[in-house]
């Protein structure tokens, strides 16, 4: 069993430029994440022993075709078929390997043209999906093929439940528009939004209008994990790997049987084990927000509101600056842009570095942050770091 | 065949694990299977049990007198699929069965407007021919049948 206890670090960070079109292919977008993180660490392509990446239907490129043209020679490449919980899923695969002593320096990346490509809010083949899909053939001839209406058949039966309500949604977005007004990287820089908006704007599918919807993009993230040890010769200020507990649950992800549970409510303890802290102990977090309502059920899930007072947790301020969990402070998938959740990590890395000090980004003194990802109901996957 | 009449929208595929749900569905019957070890029904169908793991599964047939009621709906002003722009909003909904609340059938419920459709509203199945040989489920509000 591996045993995190800050034996390693997240020692570089980096993204490329994030656009609507990028007119380059993934691989392009790959190498400028790469060569950022690399950048940040103080670290050169020859340092990495491990390439990692994760895609969805092939919209990636190869940590091969990667290793090749960034002129990285490494022991190791693996690309794995995943979604939002597979930056942390990755973490932890590098970690085993790094405490193994198979590798010393692995980078693990996630590319996409998320809107001049393929994207996944406008549905996917039919046919090819009702193959691809468990149950697909139980979905699909009903003309539910976006995530969208997934999540949102989860999120009316909770909110029903709950008392939840389209405003306790709307807080979620308001949150992060608003952090995103600080980040001048942010897709919706520049663009904020109000409630009186939000409620004014009609619904895609219920319950979620375009503001509760992920902004897919064009972009590729990179993140480097290296040994405690080797953290300590690099450029940065390291990042420690507490713990960290992925879990699954659900046996079809897009055709379910009750809401109740979701694997982020699996995880959540042994998370909380695997770091030795409590949820109260925790400054800062990065929470998975392909949608709105995945925020909410995550506050749950991990301690940080009872069931049914997610909404109010978040009415109240809590995930803006100067609130209880400052959360998504780059503005989150929801205004920041999409990378499959690997954005959210980068900022909770760099919040965690202080990097933003002096200025009205920085969460102020804050030490340990959460990092939760959510593939679905039936997949999780969530990490506590420290600086 | 003629143009005018051409089903747009996904017909259900059938593999080697659902083929006798949809096989009952053409004949306007609900068939599920059944695992033969803990005896818990298993929908959507597959190669074994999610519950208990085991490989031995059996298919009970329901008949035609299917009841349920609404456990989560959304409704959808875009369409995700070919064919669904002829019929927004479009109404996906998840009903547990009458007889065996456990298991949750996706449909659409057709027959209803969009803005009376409730959590707990009650369902009764009925069946869509789409092609010469093919038909759908769907569920339709109860009171419509009375």
């Amino acid at each position: 069993m591996t045993t995190y206890a800050n034996q390693c670090a997240i020692v570089g960070v980096g993204e490329s430029e994030r656009s609507r079109n990028s007119g380059t292919t993934p691989l392009h977008l790959a190498l400028d994440a790469a060569r950022n993180a690399l950048r940040d660490a103080g670290l050169e392509a020859r340092d990495l022993d491990g390439i990692m990446n994760y895609s969805t239907g092939g919209d990636s490129c190869t940590s091969h075709e990667l290793a090749t043209y960034l002129g990285s020679r490494p022991k190791y490449v693996k690309d794995i078929s995943g979604g939002g919980s597979s930056t942390e899923l990755l973490i932890a695969d590098a970690v085993a390997l790094i405490e193994a002593g198979e590798l010393e320096t692995v980078l693990i990346y996630r590319a996409m043209n998320g809107a001049s490509g393929h994207q996944v809010g406008r549905g996917y083949d039919p046919d090819l999906l009702q193959g691809m899909l468990p149950g697909g053939s139980f979905v699909m001839p009903y003309g539910s093929a976006s995530p969208s209406q997934w999540f949102g058949m989860f999120a009316m039966r909770h909110m029903h439940e709950t008392g939840t309500t389209k405003e306790h949604l709307g807080h979620v977005c308001v949150s992060f528009y608003e952090h995103a007004q600080r980040n001048p990287k942010a897709f919706l820089h520049g663009k904020p939004l109000d409630m009186e908006t939000y409620l004014a704007t009609p619904d895609i599918s219920t319950p979620f209008n375009i503001h509760d919807c992920c902004v897919e993009l064009d972009e590729a993230n990179a993140l480097i994990v290296t040994s405690a040890g080797n953290a300590k010769n690099c450029k940065s200020r390291p990042v420690y790997i507490m713990g960290m507990a992925p879990r699954h649950t659900h046996s079809h992800a897009h055709y379910w049987t009750q809401v109740d549970e979701v694997a982020s409510d699996h995880a959540a303890p042994a998370l909380y084990q695997s770091a030795g802290v409590k949820p109260e102990d925790i400054d800062v977090a990065a929470i998975y927000d392909c949608f709105s309502w995945v925020v909410l059920r995550q506050l749950e899930a991990y301690g940080f509101a009872k069931r049914g007072e997610a909404g109010d947790f978040v009415k109240d301020g809590n995930l803006k600056m100067g609130g209880r969990l400052p959360s998504n402070t780059a503005g989150g998938m929801l205004s920041e842009g999409y990378t499959h959740g690997m954005n959210n990590v980068l900022e909770l890395v760099r919040q965690l570095r202080h990097d933003y000090k002096g200025t009205d980004r920085q969460v102020k003194d804050c030490e340990l942050g959460i990092c939760t990802g959510w593939s679905g109901p039936d997949l999780a996957g969530a990490m506590i770091l420290r600086n | 065949m003629t143009q005018a009449t051409k089903y747009e929208k996904p017909v259900p595929l059938k593999t080697l694990d659902n083929h006798p749900y949809w096989d009952a569905a053409d004949r306007h019957e609900l068939a599920l299977q059944k695992c033969s070890d803990c005896k818990g029904y298993i929908h959507p169908p597959g190669p074994s049990c999610p519950s208990c793991g085991s490989p031995a599964t059996e298919w009970e047939n329901l008949g035609s007198d299917i009841s349920a009621t609404v456990y989560s709906y959304i409704t959808s002003y875009r369409p995700f699929l070919p064919g669904f722009q002829h019929d927004l909003p479009t109404v996906i909904t998840v009903a547990a069965l009458d007889v065996a609340p456990e298991v949750k059938i996706m449909a659409n419920i057709i027959g209803c407007p969009a803005e009376e459709v409730e959590i707990g509203m009650p369902l009764k199945m009925t069946w869509t021919d789409i092609t010469p040989d093919r038909a759908l489920p769907q569920w339709t509000p109860s009171r419509s049948q009375n």
